[in-house]
């Protein structure tokens, strides 16, 4: 019960790509930038960092997965969301009009980015984007097992922040990146692994690079790391107010 | 897969609810059977007029062990709560701590601290002291507050997807439960004025400046309040009303223009029935998204009118609290309750004249009723939808 079979992984980190400590800790998986090359130009333009790192993720799990991205269910998490678009709209504040860009605006949503790839897909599903803090991927696993309980199929999970602009940056800083998974109620020819029922507990951190284990997603990536070296692994998703999540996970031969 | 009821949905054992008609869900109540609006002046310095639901003063500062979070957002969310402690103590006890699941939504959480600290810093080169951005301005800052309120220790989040935040969070307390990944749930939704979404709506000329009339021909924008509302979820119990069905959509169309089809509307309306196993027919009252501006209603309408029919009463309720937004979705589902409960439909304030576009059975005046079910809407940006479906006891 409420276990999901991984079939596909993205990892997006702007600035990263082919960097050597991040082709060892994710073996296999290239790092792609935000170029967010899935959504439409004019999408595109207006769409935030964070939703085209979205979007790169999103494409990359899917056609790993061969997953029809106009139907599949998407479940986004993020600690921070949009926030950067949020503080920007705090400075227009003080501009002239005293107004932000309706852009601005529409784009400080925390489910922008599922938004923009709703829309650029044509996906007329289910949609969601939650926030847990740094029990964000423990949540998001949670919403999605859930959801592949109760309809079946396959899921897309994408998890990702970006470091809160100032004045309000974060004392531990952590690089911006993007992780997602697509997750299947049933095992299939291109399943990469199994992953256990999140439950409490704890574990040892993955080594990450660069920071990445400060990031608000840490567990989502501890749990790509995992799925890439293509060994057992118990991984902590993160941690809430309570303790640590945890899952197992194991290679499929 | 899971077992999700076909019939008879899981019971809603308690609600509470608090805004601009009342601090609680009585006063709520007989604002709404009155036909009184809460809606009033807004008291955010703005550089435009509009009119705002305000939450009734006064809030009490948070207690000293939760200092560290203390905001509007969370002073609300405290008094709400606080009204059903004895529903969320009782549950917490049955089902123990880690069974018990807190999923909320809000738009902007603390943003309103937020603001005021980049105001500070602009002026003065610092934040304000005490001002911490995990406590009081991400959402797992609430999440903190609800942890230590409720002494829940189950899976807690925040759904966050603007207008309709908390209506989903009844979706996903319907997953949780049948997946057997909690007995209950705590599932509701709480948002404040700020300047972000006020600014923000004015920005797409979608605010009016007198209280808003959804549905009417003279419709000229929305109004925004603030509140929330919490419905506790159960496995099984003696239910005030029941969740049967929560149908989740998207437009897949536009950031901000709903489909011009209201597509994504009748697909969440139409899983809604079908998770819950009942004709449209059955319908007899719709809390409608009715936010008052001239794309929303006319497209909602003629969904409801594709998918429910036009014998079933359709009231906004928006024009008594404003735009809830992150909360409506919660507010809305509490008030879809009320009718139920109280076998009351309240009027949609301001409507008549009808928009002769709007060919449904909108409620002019309050009408007492047996609502044998109830279904409320909520849309949101980026064509995110969600249809809660609620049915009496039976």
């Amino acid at each position: 019960m409420s276990r999901a079979f991984v079939a596909g992984l993205g990892l997006c980190a702007p600035g990263h790509r082919g960097t050597a400590t991040w082709s060892a800790a994710f073996p296999g998986l290239e790092v792609s930038e935000a170029t967010g090359e899935l959504l439409p130009p004019a999408l595109r333009r207006r769409a935030s960092s964070l939703s085209r790192m979205a979007a790169a993720v999103a494409g990359q799990a899917a056609h790993q997965a061969s997953v029809d991205l106009s139907r599949v269910p998407l479940i986004l998490g993020s600690a921070y969301g949009e926030i950067a678009a949020a503080v920007e709209m705090m400075r227009e504040f003080g501009g002239p009009t005293a107004l932000p860009s309706p852009t601005r605006f529409h784009n400080s949503v925390h489910n922008a980015a599922a938004a923009y790839l709703s829309i650029a897909t044509g996906n007329r599903g289910f949609t969601t984007a939650l926030a847990a803090g740094t029990a964000t991927p423990a949540m998001a696993v949670l919403e999605a097992v859930a959801l592949l309980e109760a309809i079946g199929g396959d899921a897309l999970l994408v998890l990702l922040d970006e470091p809160p602009p100032g004045p309000f940056e974060s004392a531990q800083p952590y690089p911006s990146a993007a992780a997602a998974f697509c997750l299947s109620y049933r095992p299939g020819p291109l399943t990469l692994a199994v992953m256990s029922e999140a439950r409490r507990g704890s574990a040892p951190p993955a080594d990450l690079p660069d920071g990445l284990e400060r990031h608000p997603c840490a567990g989502a990536f501890a749990l790509l790391a995992a799925v890439t070296s293509r060994r057992s692994a118990t991984v902590s998703l993160g941690a809430d107010g309570v303790g640590a999540w945890l899952v197992d996970v194991s290679p499929v031969p | 897969m899971s077992a999700l009821p076909r019939s008879g949905g899981y019971p809603v054992t308690g609600f509470s609810a608090g805004n601009a008609m009342g601090a609680n869900v009585e006063a709520v109540a007989i604002a709404l059977e009155e036909g009184r609006t809460g809606l009033g002046p807004c008291p955010l310095d703005l550089p435009f007029d509009t009119v705002c639901g305000v939450f009734p003063e006064p809030l009490e500062a948070m207690p000293r062990s939760l200092a560290e979070f203390d905001t509007r957002l969370a002073r609300m969310t405290v008094a709400i709560l606080d009204a059903m402690a004895g529903e969320v103590g009782r549950a917490v006890r049955r089902w123990g701590r880690d069974r018990v699941a807190l999923v909320i939504g809000t738009s902007t959480g603390g943003i309103l601290e937020t603001e005021r600290a980049y105001q500070t810093h602009s002026v003065s080169g610092r934040l304000p002291e005490g001002f911490d951005l995990d406590r009081q301005h991400a959402f797992h800052g609430i999440l903190e507050v609800l942890r230590a309120r409720t002494g829940a220790t189950g899976p807690s989040y925040v759904v966050s997807t603007a207008c309709s935040s908390s209506g989903k969070v009844l979706g996903s307390a319907r997953r949780l439960i049948a997946a057997g990944l909690a007995d209950a749930v705590l599932a509701g939704g709480v948002d404040t004025l700020c300047q972000t979404t006020l600014r923000g709506f004015e920005s797409l000329q979608a605010l009016s400046r007198r209280p808003c009339r959804p549905f009417s021909a003279d419709r000229d924008g929305l109004n925004i309040g603030e509140g929330g509302a919490f419905l506790l979820i159960e496995r099984e119990g003696e239910g005030r009303v029941f969740l049967l069905g929560v149908g989740e959509s998207s437009d897949a169309a536009h950031m901000t223009h709903p489909h011009p089809e209201g597509l994504g509307a009748r697909l969440a309306m139409e899983a809604a029935l079908r998770q819950a196993g009942i004709d449209a027919d059955a319908i007899d009252h719709v809390n409608a998204h009715g936010t008052g501006t001239v794309a929303n209603d006319v497209v909602e309408a003629s969904a409801i009118a594709a998918v429910v029919g036009r014998s079933a009463l359709v009231t906004s309720t928006k024009c008594y609290t404003g735009h809830l937004l992150g909360a409506a979705g919660a507010t809305e589902a509490v008030l879809a309750a009320l009718a139920i409960e109280r076998s009351f439909v309240p009027a949609t304030l301001g409507a008549d004249p009808l928009d002769p576009r709007i060919d449904i059975a909108v409620c002019l005046k309050g009408k007492r009723m047996r609502v044998r079910t109830a279904l409320s809407n909520s849309f949101a940006f980026g064509g995110n939808n969600v249809s809660v479906l609620l049915g009496a006891r039976s």
